[in-house]
């Protein structure tokens, strides 16, 4: 009879410890998915969009990104290792040629090679309209590195998987 | 009374056991088929018109593929990473055949092919290339506008959903 309850213990103890750990897993993949939305409001633009919500846009998108940043979009022909105000230059003229924009991210597969490493794989989804009425209408699949800096994840790499191939 | 009765027992069933397996029956077998088997989704864009229209609603029929490769002709729903966003293009070319666009006419082998589904005339002009094995060369049917404009090209059959439904 001893023996059942301490076996049905430590069975409890086993389970608290899988949900803990599970938890723990769960809220760290939450906190990669959290940057890539904080990218998307950072990338959105609404119409009449004033300058002061701008500045804060491009800001909040520079602080997403490691000191340097490989980026491969041959799309948008950008590739090569970017410092954040490269980044931030880039976002800043891309949304200058857009009257609005709405970039969302779906399908999201994270991994976590090592520790302080995550790597994610999913698909980005940018739609709008340029300054001169031309509908934007882009899905690209996106290969992700992001490295954990002072207990926040920051993009380390991004890259245009190429689905279709001219 | 009796007709009153059964109406109010069609909207408010009572909770029986046979009535909670049936219900769980049927969101079952929803899940199975809408989720795995006819996957709905919405048209956004206008390559595939004139033969699928911008907002139209159509399911993925997973299992066309799943004896057979898909020929060309065949119109198929391409993936990215998962399949919340997807693409909907037509089979041009199969693995091994040499692919060639000049001007607006589609070369296979160096023979013209002729394609009924292209209703607007198209000016795209693309050196020859031969289609990797395993894979699929893809094209929209509404070639109208710059080449640059518009996503097609070759890829995996790994990367084949399914086919519409119609």
């Amino acid at each position: 009879m001893v023996t059942l309850k301490y076996v049905l213990i430590a069975l409890v103890l086993i389970a608290i410890g899988i949900g803990v750990s599970l938890t723990l897993f769960q809220s760290e993949e939450k906190r990669v998915k959290k940057q890539f939305y904080l990218l998307s409001e950072g990338v959105s633009k609404e119409p009449g969009e004033n300058i002061f919500t701008m500045d804060q846009k491009i800001k909040k998108i520079g602080s997403l990104f490691d000191e340097t940043c490989e980026i491969n979009i041959p799309a948008h022909s950008v590739s090569g290792r970017l410092t954040r105000d490269e980044i931030t230059g880039y976002a800043a003229r891309g949304r200058l040629h857009s009257s609005e924009l709405l970039l969302k991210f779906y399908d999201f597969d994270i991994a976590f090679p090592q520790q302080g490493e995550a790597k994610a794989r999913l698909t980005a989804r940018l739609t709008g309209k340029t300054t001169t009425g031309e509908a934007v209408n882009e899905a690209h699949e996106i290969d992700c590195l992001l490295k954990k800096i002072e207990k926040k994840w920051m993009f380390s790499h991004i890259e245009v998987v190429e689905v279709l191939k001219k | 009374m009796a007709v009153n009765k059964g109406i109010r027992q069609f909207f408010f069933p009572s909770l029986t056991p046979a009535f909670l397996i049936r219900a769980g029956c049927v969101a079952l077998l929803a899940y199975l088929i809408f989720g795995h088997l006819l996957t709905p989704f919405r048209i956004k864009g206008h390559s595939m018109e004139p033969a699928y229209q911008n907002g139209g609603i159509n399911f993925c029929w997973r299992v066309r593929y799943l004896f057979s490769a898909p020929k060309r002709g065949d119109v198929v729903v391409i993936r990215f990473t998962g399949q919340r966003v997807t693409l909907l293009k037509r089979v041009v070319a199969l693995e091994g055949e040499e692919v060639e666009f000049r001007d607006g006419r589609l070369l296979i082998n160096g023979k013209e092919w002729n394609e009924p589904y292209i209703h607007s005339p198209y000016n795209w002009s693309l050196s020859p290339r031969r289609v990797e094995p395993n894979s699929v060369y893809v094209a929209g049917d509404n070639r109208g506008g710059p080449m640059q404009n518009h996503f097609f090209g070759q890829t995996s059959l790994t990367r084949i959903l399914g086919g519409p439904l119609w």
